[in-house]
Formats: structure tokens, sequence, C-alpha cells
């Protein structure tokens, strides 16, 4: 009891000291909060220094993830807006503009010589990644001659046997299942839009259901699947790839219907620091000389003028932007699912228990 | 009144701290699953009408019982075995059990999936000596949920059986052998009764912890191995709190039941078998 009793203090402690750090408002800082890990070292090498130089102010980076939507309501709600710019993913950018949680984009500090294409620039964010969620194949389990292709061919069990895997969530995999039917990604969304289009999806995906053992909840888990050979077959995100192929896997991503994301930079509703915070966004979105050095490590390109020019061919096809790669996918309609996911996935889940 | 003050104000900062850090958050729950933003049950109503929240939460439930049922009856035994220690021993063999309690449950989980997977230890000795042709599926299937939570629950287990264990006056055991008692019957006439409580306190603090666990099952069970805290976090991260609430709720009388339940059966058995 005792014990347990320590450890509630610590932590408690623990709690109280963070609150007050956050509390506290270094002057000339901004606080931006994103993913952690690689994203957070590559921001922090070239996009930072960037941003002081140019404006003489520092960045406090805030590593959140998983709960980063809920945080920010919180502070928005509290009326203590502690970050002042935040990455916004594809999925949480149409709940973020309806709950109201961020700043308007004035498009006169972030790109004045208006050079951003059109798909760059949002109402309330600009995109600062684009990214994929892709099907991979393990080459070395495919039977002699022959690879994956298509869906179509993810839902050929005869010709591709084996083990495979898809995120345990709705959004995209009603997509991927309907592409395998047939049906053409202009009318992708067409089709969903009505419950009779949702289960014809569903019952695509019946065909497959027995042949997926697990259903991955990270990116992270699903590379994982991939490299212990748990699964032959399994989205991923394409940034994933390229470790997995570096660790010795020979591992092949398979652009041809895949869901083509892209990711924000916004202001969070109520941050002291608009114009700084507006510095920043143009810095990490129109800067290809910096995005350049950010490719090198990651593949999820944005829209900085001139970027592709810049690109060797080969660094070039590994991009899901690249023209080729991105032709032979279909754009993820995020607020299809922002309005559509909570019936959805209760049917989901509903269908994942049968 | 100020003697009651006298004897009582050491309760009070943990009396503050309860109230500012528990008890007006649990409050705030509970109104967040009926407001909206006047009163409503449409949230209880929901999880009544789809039938896929009551079926997670009674997995949940079974799940949790299982895991605590099992760690109890491993864990006595093995808190038995280190009570009989000398001091010394009893230190180190405590200190071991804790070592896993330090490392990530992630980890933990995932050292399950090098164990049980298609390549991993237990497929490539049964495939190498010729008992199976193709790999046995060990991984993502609801025993494989089972032995992970065990695994990584049962040092809680341990050391709450083991801490009451070292109350009980072991020369009630050496009454009982000189008053006649054959060494089978003082165990069970008297250390079993004795010691049964503190075990099944930390049956109860497993039950608890289990209801809660949602990592585990996601990495090593199968599309089955649903748990009530998934769709919980699922509802956070779309911010419908009030919905979360209400399944939060209901997993907190879910849990209160079923431990009092289990309390009230374990004091029955002990008196039993006493």
């Amino acid at each position: 009891m005792t014990r347990r009793r320590h450890i509630f203090s610590a932590v408690l402690t623990g709690a109280v000291l963070g609150l007050a750090t956050l509390g506290t408002a270094v002057a000339d800082e901004i606080a931006v909060s994103g993913s952690g890990g690689v994203v957070a070292e590559v921001n922090e090498k070239y996009f930072f220094p960037a941003f002081t130089e140019d404006t003489g102010w520092t960045i406090k980076q805030v590593g959140a993830e998983a709960k980063r939507m809920a945080e920010i309501e919180a502070m928005v709600r509290a009326g203590n807006t502690v970050w002042d710019v935040s990455e916004i993913s594809a999925s949480d950018y149409p709940l973020a503009v309806k709950k109201g949680l961020l700043e308007p984009i004035d498009y006169a500090l972030v790109d004045p010589d208006n050079k951003l294409p059109e798909m760059a620039r949002k109402e309330f964010g600009v995109v600062a990644a684009s990214y994929s969620t892709v099907l991979v194949q393990r080459l070395d389990k495919n039977p002699d001659g022959k690879k994956m292709e298509s869906w179509a061919d993810f839902w050929d069990v005869e010709t591709f046997p084996g083990p495979r895997s898809l995120r345990g969530r709705p959004e995209y995999n009603l997509e991927f299942a309907l592409l395998a039917e047939g049906v053409a990604k202009e009318d992708l969304y067409k089709i969903l839009s009505t419950k009779e289009g949702v289960e014809r999806a569903f019952a695509k995906l019946d065909e497959i259901k027995e042949h997926i053992p697990v259903w991955w909840t990270s990116g992270a888990q699903s590379v994982q699947l991939l490299s212990d050979g748990e699964v032959f077959y399994s989205t991923t995100y394409n940034g994933r790839v390229g470790k997995l192929q570096e660790s010795g896997i020979p591992a092949e991503i398979i652009w041809n219907g895949g869901a083509l994301h892209v990711s924000h930079v916004s202001i969070v509703k109520g941050s002291k620091h608009i114009e700084k915070a507006h510095d920043y966004i143009r810095i990490r979105t129109t800067r290809p000389d910096l995005e350049l050095e950010y490719l090198k490590v990651l593949p999820y390109p944005n829209f900085a003028p001139g970027l592709f020019d810049q690109l060797d061919e080969a660094q070039a096809k590994q991009m899901p932007t690249y023209p080729a790669n991105a032709e032979m996918q279909f754009s993820a309609n995020e607020e299809f699912w922002a309005d559509n996911i909570d019936w959805i996935n209760e049917r989901w889940n509903e269908w994942l228990l049968e | 009144m100020l003697a009651f003050i006298r004897r009582t104000w050491l309760l009070w900062p943990a009396i503050g701290l309860l109230l500012v850090f528990f008890l007006v958050p649990s409050l705030d729950l509970i109104q967040a699953s009926v407001m909206n933003p006047d009163f409503t049950l449409e949230h209880f109503e929901r999880i009544a009408d789809r039938k896929v929240y009551l079926a997670v939460f009674w997995r949940t439930l079974q799940v949790s019982l299982i895991v605590a049922f099992l760690a109890a009856l491993v864990g006595y035994p093995i808190a038995y075995f280190i009570n009989l220690q000398p001091r010394k021993t009893q230190f180190l063999l405590i200190f071991l059990i804790f070592i896993p309690l330090w490392m990530s449950v992630l980890i933990r989980s995932y050292a399950w999936m090098i164990v049980l997977g298609r390549d991993g230890i237990i497929n490539t000795a049964l495939l190498g000596l010729g008992l199976t042709e193709e790999p046995v599926r060990l991984l993502f299937t609801s025993g494989a949920v089972y032995f992970a939570m065990l695994q990584i629950l049962l040092p809680v287990q341990i050391v709450t059986a083991y801490s009451a264990m070292t109350e009980i006056d072991m020369d009630l055991m050496r009454a009982a052998r000189v008053l006649g008692a054959r060494p089978w019957q003082a165990l069970r006439r008297v250390f079993i009764p004795l010691s049964l409580d503190g075990t099944i306190t930390g049956a109860i603090i497993v039950f608890m912890l289990s209801m809660g666990f949602f990592i585990t099952p996601a990495l090593v069970g199968g599309r089955q191995d649903m748990m009530l805290a998934n769709l919980i976090e699922f509802q956070v991260e779309r911010l419908n709190w009030s919905f979360a609430s209400a399944l939060a709720i209901l997993l907190l009388l879910g849990t209160v039941l079923t431990v009092i339940v289990i309390r009230r059966l374990g004091n029955l058995i002990t008196r039993r078998i006493a």
C-alpha cells in the first residue's frame, strides 16, 4: 500500500511539475507539437535552426502522437493555448476544423509570392507532408516468377497463398476492397456514400477475412510483422518501407491502388504568437533547400516550389507524389471518413467479432 | 471537535488529494456521460442498441476473470515457496520478480511475439523435431492473450500474496503439528485460510488491471480479442468525450461490481475451509 502511494505521489509530483513547466511561457519561443522519433530529429536539425536564423526566436518541440487532438481540445477549451503550431494529420484535419481548434492561415504571411499549389493551401493548415497507405509484398515469399501488382492480387489467395495483414480500422480498407472488385478509383467515394456501397465493401472483405491472422494497430507493428515473416503481404505507410529494405528484407511497395494522404501544419486556436507561428509554417512548407535534407531521411514530401526539380530521379521515384506513383493511387477522402467513421467503425468492429 | 481534528489531521492531505485528483474527475466523467448538453441517456441507449459494446464488455470481463484466476493459481505456490526461504533469499527472489515489472508492457508483449510467432522459438523447435509440417498458429489467438497478460501481471499477484504470507506467524503451523495435525492438514486448516485473503486481494488487483488492458491483446491477439479500452481509446481519439465517458462508466461499474462479488465469495470460501 505504502509503495503504491509512493509511486502515486511521485507520478503526481511529476505531473504537477510538468504542468508548471507547460504554464511558463518563455519569451521569444514558440512551441511546436509534432511526431516524435525521426520526424522530431529532422525538424530539430533543419527547420528549427532556419527559423531561429530568420526570426531570432527559438522553438520548443513537444512530442505528441496518439493524444494530440485530445490535448489540443483541452487547451483550447481551457483558454490556455500552450502549443503555437501543431502537426495535424490527414484524418485529424476535418475534425479539428469542425471543432474550431485551429486558427485560419494568412497566406500573405506564409506564401506572399503565391508559389504554393492550390492543393497545398488549406484554410486552416498548410500541407507539410504527403504520404501513402500502400500494399507491401515480401518478394522472397512470392511463388516463383510471380509478383503482386494490384488489390485483386492481394485478394487472390490461390495464386498468392500466405498470411496477410491490414490495419484494424475501416479507413481505406473499404476502398481497397472495392478496388479489388474492379471499381474505378474515381467511383470509390460515390459508392461508399451509400449504405449498400459500404456493405458491398464488407462483403468483399469477407472473402479475405480468414487469411488475415492479425490486424495491425500501428505503423511500427505493420513493418514488424513483415520483417518477422509473420505475414507476407501488408499495408503500411510508404515511409516505413525504406527501413525494412535497409535491414535486408526484400520488400517492395505496390503503388497501384495506394491511398494518398496529406498532413498539415496548423496554428492552434488561441496561440499567443500567431505571427511567429506563420513564420515557422512558411519555413516548414516553402523552403525546398530544407525539404531536400528532410527527404533524405523521410520520403514524405511537401509542396515546396521547385522541390522535385532538385531531386535526383532515383530518389524522386521513392516519393508518393512522384507523378508515376501518384497516378496509380487515389486521394483518400478524409472528409468522407470524418463524417462517417463513427457508424462505419461500429459496423467494422461488429464485423471483426463475427 | 478539536479532538477529532487532532486525531485525523494526518489524513487530510491524502483526502484532499483524492478529492481533487480522483473524486472530482470521476464525477466529471459521470456528468459527461449523461449530459449533451441537457440530461440524456442517449449514450447508454447506444451501448445497449449496438451489440458490439456489450459483446466486447463481456469479453473483457471474461478475459480479466480468467487472467485473475490463473494468476492466483500460479502465483500462490510461488509466493508460498518464497515465503519458506531464508530472509536473504526471499529478498533476492522478490527482486527477481520485480525486474520484469520495470520493463515496458510493449516490450514484454513483443517478446511474446518472438516466442509464439511463425518463425518463433516454439515453432522452430516443433518444425525441427518434425512434430509439425507447417508452423502452428500460436500467436494472434486468445490463448496468446491469456498467456501474455498472465506473464505481465503475475509479479503483481506474487508480491501481494507473498506480503500477506509474511504476516502469518509460522509458529501456528508448528502448533498445529504439535497438536497432531499432519503437514497437509496444517497447511490446509491453518496456513491457507490465513493467506487466502492476501491472494484474493492480489487477484482483485490483477483483475482490475486486466479490465483496462488494451496494448497486449491488440498485439498478440486475434481480430476478436478486442477489449473495452480499445473502444474507449477510439472515442477519445475522435473527441467523443460523452460517449467515451459512458463506456468508461460501463467499465467502472462492471469492475466495481465484480470486485465486490469476488470479495464476498472469497470471504465465504475462507470461512468454509477454516
